[in-house]
């Protein structure tokens, strides 16, 4: 559950959120994520779908989903990469977009694009049992399941590993074929939990 | 990088990390130095380092699985893991724990272990659904809910049941007094006139340890190979058991075998 005080400033949260709330607020849909007409229709043909709403008033707003782990983000004018359906309630300051993932929104069952949220201030994304935060720099890279993968932040290059050999083929594979290496400076936020992804059988 | 305003969350690279121990309550760290762990497939989540994964199947790790693993039947669903750094592990955001086996024997239901060392040895229980880690190491295991110890003699929940250690006595037991008589056969039958639910427990005497679960939701069940057809082996002889119900199982209401032979028919 995640608590925000309001001073008569507004968050952006997920359409049907919110589960609380005492004092005055206002509960408005933002059509397209409040990102104008391009952003609608960005949204529309990447299959990042994401109703938002925005709330303003004066008082405390208590927001959740499906009883999943909340994480707070915290950004300084970095980029913060989610998938939509991961995505609670952000600052009405921080700006929503979209971008293209490649062969890892493929493994990851969640499509080929995903969510950027970038600007200052504090994000919160949902994960299926509390969210580990690791850190990629680089004398240390990360390798992620594509199914426990969530969000990333930072400076990060991400590539894509497969590990298809035809031991998998043959139903003897290590069950890690599909991978995620992160590169960089920056933090990766994953769950203790897996997707159902194509990758997870093989 | 960002610096967390207020609580945020923990931020972790392999220098924090802990070597072989819970990072929390549902991700376990296995840190990894040219050594060997097995992994149930599909639950590494992430890695620092090189580690490769390899189905049992594979011809260079035959003499490992020899010494470490004696049902061949369900090694397919075991994975190596071997290489350098640290993994992490984690089980459809359940409890995991891991423990200490100091030439010792525990016997855990399949689908709560997750991974082991092979200095374990792992077999499958003559209990059908069970497996038993044998010998000195540590394995990690998942729960629904954190785990209770108990020692026995203590009757438990079937449900609620994770595994025992030591203690090789695991039986059913029935509230016979409340459930005797044609009033009691057609309560258990029918559930009509009071059945509390709580009529059959699993009983366990002797020194040991009993591992418990704080919830009766059973976590899915993980195949543990079929059993030689041969008389005498428990689940072995007939039907095949895809499913692990064992004759002398818990009755299901409804079932009228059980009133006739109440009757003597």
């Amino acid at each position: 559950m995640l608590a925000i005080d309001m001073t008569g400033d507004a968050v952006k949260a997920k359409n049907g959120s919110m589960v609380a709330y005492d004092g005055q607020m206002d509960f408005k849909k933002l059509s397209g994520g409040g990102e104008g007409i391009r952003g609608m229709v960005t949204r529309r043909i990447t299959g990042e779908q994401m109703t938002l709403m925005e709330v303003k008033g004066h008082g405390t707003c208590w927001f959740a989903d499906r009883a999943s782990e909340i994480n707070l983000v915290g950004l300084q004018g970095d980029k913060l990469y989610v998938e939509s359906s991961n995505l609670l309630a952000t600052d009405s300051g921080l700006r929503t977009g979209t971008s293209f993932t490649g062969m890892r929104g493929a493994s990851q069952g969640n499509g080929l694009f995903t969510t950027t949220v970038e600007g200052h201030g504090q994000a919160a994304i949902m994960s299926d049992g509390p969210a580990v935060v690791l850190r990629v720099s680089p004398q240390f890279p990360l390798t992620v399941d594509p199914g426990a993968y969530i969000a990333h932040q930072g400076n990060v290059r991400q590539s894509f590993q497969s590990g298809v050999t035809f031991r998998t083929l043959m139903g003897e594979g290590g069950g890690e074929a599909f991978q995620i290496r992160f590169e960089g400076d920056g933090l990766v936020y994953v769950q203790p939990s897996e997707r159902n992804t194509i990758a997870g059988d093989v | 990088m960002t610096t967390y305003p207020g609580a945020g969350p923990v931020v972790h690279d392999p220098m924090t990390l802990p070597s072989d121990d819970s990072v929390n309550n549902y991700t376990f760290c296995v840190e990894l130095k040219g050594s060997q762990w097995f992994l149930q497939k599909g639950k590494m989540i992430a890695y620092y380092g090189s580690i490769d994964f390899n189905g049992i199947g594979h011809g260079r790790l035959d003499r490992l699985v020899r010494t470490s693993f004696h049902s061949p039947l369900h090694a397919s669903d075991w994975v190596v893991a071997e290489g350098s750094g640290k993994m992490l592990l984690a089980d459809r955001a359940f409890d995991v724990n891991s423990y200490d086996l100091e030439e010792g024997n525990l016997t855990i239901r399949s689908g709560n272990l997750l991974a082991f060392q092979p200095s374990l040895a792992l077999k499958q229980s003559i209990v059908p659904g069970f497996l038993t880690l044998i010998g000195t190491g540590k394995f990690v295991a998942a729960s629904n809910g954190p785990v209770v110890f108990m020692e026995p003699p203590i009757r438990v929940d079937p449900q609620a049941l994770v595994g025992w250690a030591d203690c090789p006595s695991p039986c059913h037991h029935y509230d016979h007094g409340y459930m005797t008589g044609l009033m009691g056969g057609l309560r258990a039958m029918t559930g009509i006139g009071g059945a509390s639910g709580e009529e059959h427990q699993f009983e366990f005497v002797g020194a040991g340890t009993v591992l418990l679960q704080s919830s009766e939701t059973l976590m899915a069940e993980q195949a543990t190979g079929v059993v030689p057809h041969e008389p005498g082996v428990p689940g072995g002889g007939g039907a095949p058991t895809g499913h692990p119900q064992q004759p002398g199982a818990p009755r299901l209401p409804g079932q009228l075998g059980d009133l006739q032979r109440r009757f003597g028919l």
